[in-house]
């Protein structure tokens, strides 16, 4: 299994990085970096509002919009590219298990996904907190960030994953979750909000703030963060082991 | 010889569509040819022989494994998919080495076994190129190589020589039978009659999902009663050597060629007719230029089975 | 005289016969294609919801005595005035319907002719470019306008004739070509829209995906800066904020955001020439191998 899962991801990483769509998303994941600039410019002196406007506007983009649309279609692809491109009898008629592949991909395309937004959040978020690169504070909030942001990767990954083992439409299905159900779900009270994954990834944010930025944490009523990394976890783990699993029992029927 | 791969009851159904009905037969090693018009489950059988689909009845095994979800088996198995699809943003050699590289062959070995496929396809000088660059041909060549790179046991291709021009299509046929001569098993199938007897004269023929016959094409031929044989002979004599044989129980029919220096003969004994030729052909001397059998082929057998 | 062929099909190179709507059987199959996908129904159906909220609202505005009970004091909401057509046309639940029914009839539309190698087979009929782009582009108009024009129409004539009089038009004369302007606007850039992503790549899934994630990522854009800037200028990053105020432009009414109104039509505009420059060098009936 686990030389399955090591090749399977070796491959696929290899092909993601060459492909088009790469090039593509990897311009939509800079977007925070030319918003970083001219918030510099913009906020030149302030630099408390500089890393307010960083967690609550910058971040809404990376939680609500950027990690959302790449494990959308990155996860998504993991099963329906090679239906979609009949390339699924290359890796089932080769000595691989059905689980092994299924997670090489979700590997590979998950640090596909994971390179495009560390380097964004990296650069952005260094060039607004341009003041305080020699305190250890800076890198250990930073390491924070992206640690959220993986973490998000993950979960989602694996949820759009399960998501394409079993349904044709899986892209409908996605759209519908992540900016619907994430979007709509956060605005409602109590308990309520824990059925969704971007509650656990604000759950996670170093900084809560009240100020006029307050996009972000609006209503939040945040779950501790060891309880919401766990059950992060669990989510990844749990849609990972379920697309393993049908994957596994699924026949799947090439469309002539 | 043990058959590598054996099918017992095996059926499939798509919905209300039944795919496959009750197939139980084995694949010994040499080449097979798996014969049938569109539509008549050749790619549904070689998707369960390749773990693709899983049988609704019955089972498949390979080498006595079931091979539904036995993912060992693979590395002794090699598949041509019909399709024409790839991971059209690689070159041809990094879509065998990625392939390879499933093998756990060592990154070296990789290279090698590579190259060596892709100089036997002769795509040594294209090898570089992306595949989306490919013609329809090289594609198909690129899609043997994959399958043969990892040197398996067992070659299952699906319509390997569609697209290929006829000098292709020679190349690959010789190198399948270099297989068969090695020793392996390959199972081939095709809607094109005169390339499969090109390769084998060992078919399975299979028509709306069932098994119509399997073996040898000559002997599947004299099992046809219900068709005779027709031989054509081209003599200075024909209507003498006529009538030689009209007073003969197994002589159906005897129809004269225009050209006036032929006959045609049907007879349901194609054994008994052969040998009373020979005594007729050295008692009287008879110059005899050509003796043809036009039905004792592939696409007669196809067509008297499928009932065109 | 040698041909040449392309994968075995050559270029119409006879005349071009003069004949009814040769787009039509492009945009007839689109149609079809689009229905037959599971679900589109009903998305299709549930796009309707906000007309009928608004014919309601207009039955209750002519029986306001009768839901008085209802009202009490809330009389002035439902007048039937420019402004209540333009709210129709510009809510979020409609120009986001409208983007959903985008990704189930138009994300294919040239996508897939891409993946199947099809444009050769189109070019080797007697019909030309302008002919397949206005096919495809049919497929969104009839969509779109099935959502804004009919409707548009069906309340404006249910309002004189459930008022019993031409009250509406004779005080607000230009509100008619208003609904047709408006609704003409979101055809033809929607149609540009989509065609344009939908000619970028050969997969389907890519492709409802950019759908979707541009206009979003629109919306995102303008919050963002304007949580920065706070400038009003932003909004032209919006595809929803430019529609909105196009649609107050046309309708004659206040200008939610605080710029020139023309700007969004450039914004607009401007896409469109883009999407039909890029159209134009995408689809041809020769293949490109690099």
């Amino acid at each position: 299994m686990l030389k399955t899962i090591r090749e399977v991801f070796a491959f696929f990483f290899f092909l993601g990085k060459r492909s088009r769509k790469m090039k593509v998303f990897f311009l939509l994941s800079l977007l925070p970096v030319a918003l970083a600039v001219l918030v510099r410019i913009a906020f030149a002196g302030r630099s408390s509002e500089v890393m307010s406007v960083f967690q609550e506007i910058l971040m809404v983009y990376f939680l609500q919009f950027l990690i959302i649309i790449l494990t959308l279609f990155y996860g998504t692809s993991v099963c329906s590219e090679e239906i979609e491109g009949k390339t699924l009898p290359y890796l089932t008629t080769r000595p691989l298990t059905k689980g092994g592949i299924i997670i090489g991909k979700f590997a590979a395309y998950t640090a596909l996904s994971a390179l495009m937004v560390f380097v964004s959040l990296a650069a952005s978020y260094l060039i607004m907190s341009f003041e305080k690169l020699g305190e250890a504070a800076t890198y250990g909030a930073l390491l924070r960030y992206a640690g959220v942001l993986l973490l998000g990767l993950m979960a989602y990954t694996a949820l759009f994953t399960f998501l394409g083992t079993f349904l044709k439409k899986s892209i409908l299905v996605g759209l519908a979750f992540g900016f619907g159900w994430e979007t709509a779900i956060q605005y409602f009270p109590g308990s309520t909000q824990r059925f969704s994954i971007v509650h656990y990834l604000k759950s996670l944010l170093p900084y809560y703030s009240e100020g006029k930025f307050s996009i972000l944490m609006f209503r939040l009523e945040p779950t501790s963060p060891a309880v919401a990394v766990i059950v992060l976890l669990l989510i990844t783990a749990g849609f990972l082991g379920l697309a393993c699993l049908f994957f596994s029992l699924k026949e799947y029927m090439f469309e002539d | 010889m043990t058959a590598v791969i054996e099918t017992r009851n095996l059926s499939k159904w798509y919905g209300n569509v039944l795919g496959l009905s009750d197939v139980s037969l084995g694949i010994e090693p040499g080449i097979t040819g798996l014969l049938g018009p569109n539509g008549a489950g050749k790619s549904t059988f070689m998707k369960l022989l390749t773990g693709q689909l899983k049988p609704n009845i019955g089972s498949v095994s390979i080498f006595g494994r079931r091979i539904w979800n036995d993912f060992g088996t693979f590395a002794k198995i090699g598949f041509c998919p019909e399709s024409d699809a790839f991971y059209e943003e690689i070159s041809g050699l990094e879509f065998l080495t990625g392939l390879l590289s499933f093998h756990g062959f060592s990154k070296a070995e990789v290279r090698a076994r590579a190259a060596k496929a892709l100089d036997i396809v002769g795509l040594t000088g294209d090898k570089d190129r992306k595949i989306r660059g490919y013609s329809r041909g090289m594609r198909q060549r690129v899609k043997f190589a994959q399958a043969i790179a990892h040197d398996p046991e067992i070659i299952i291709l699906d319509e390997p020589l569609s697209g290929l021009d006829p000098l292709g299509k020679r190349k690959l046929i010789h190198l399948i039978k270099d297989y068969r001569d090695q020793g392996r098993t390959v199972l081939v199938s095709s809607h094109v009659l005169p390339e499969i007897e090109a390769m084998t004269s060992h078919i399975i023929l299979i028509h709306q999902g069932k098994i119509l016959a399997q073996g040898d094409i000559h002997y599947i031929r004299d099992l046809i009663e219900a068709h005779p044989h027709v031989i054509s002979i081209k003599c200075g004599d024909p209507r003498g050597l006529a009538a030689k044989f009209v007073n003969e129980p197994y002589v159906l029919k005897i129809l004269f060629g225009s050209s006036g220096d032929s006959l045609v003969v049907e007879t349901h004994k194609r054994d008994a007719f052969f040998g009373r030729l020979n005594q007729v052909v050295l008692e009287s001397a008879l110059r005899v230029e050509e003796i043809t059998s036009p039905d004792d082929n592939l696409q007669a057998v196809f067509d008297y089975l499928v009932g065109k | 005289m040698a041909t040449i062929r392309e994968k075995g099909y050559s270029h119409w190179d006879g005349a071009l016969v003069e004949r009814k709507l040769p787009w039509w059987p492009i945009t007839r199959t689109g149609i079809q294609l689009a229905f037959r996908r599971k679900h589109f129904k009903f998305f299709f159906s549930v796009s309707f919801l906000p007309a009928v909220v608004f014919l309601v609202g207009i039955y209750i505005s002519e029986r306001i005595e009768d839901f008085k009970f209802m009202i009490q004091g809330s009389e002035n909401l439902i007048k039937i005035n420019p402004a209540f057509f333009k709210t129709y046309f510009t809510n979020d639940f409609l120009l986001f319907m409208m983007v959903m029914l985008l990704v189930f009839s138009g994300a294919g539309l040239i996508a897939d002719d891409l993946k199947h190698n099809a444009l050769q087979l189109y070019f080797s009929r007697p019909i030309d470019k302008k002919d397949y782009f206005l096919g495809k582009a049919a497929v969104i108009f009839f969509f779109i306008l099935a959502l804004t024009l009919v409707p548009g129409l069906v309340l404006f004539v249910m309002k004189l004739v459930f008022s019993g009089n031409f009250k509406l038009l004779t005080s607000y004369p230009w509100l008619l070509p208003a609904i047709i302007g408006y609704s003409a606007l979101l055809t033809v850039f929607f149609a540009f829209y989509t065609l344009l992503l939908s000619a970028l790549s050969k997969n389907r899934r890519y492709v409802t995906i950019l759908i979707f994630a541009i206009y979003i990522f629109s919306d995102v854009v303008y919050g963002i800066t304007f949580g920065i800037f706070r400038s009003p200028y932003v909004a032209l990053f919006s595809l929803k904020a430019n529609f909105q105020q196009a649609g107050a432009v046309i309708f004659g009414q206040r200008l939610p955001y605080a710029y020139p109104g023309y700007l969004s039509f450039l914004v607009l505009f401007g896409i469109c020439a883009v999407s039909a420059a890029v159209l134009h060098r995408r689809i041809r009936g020769v293949e490109v191998i690099k």
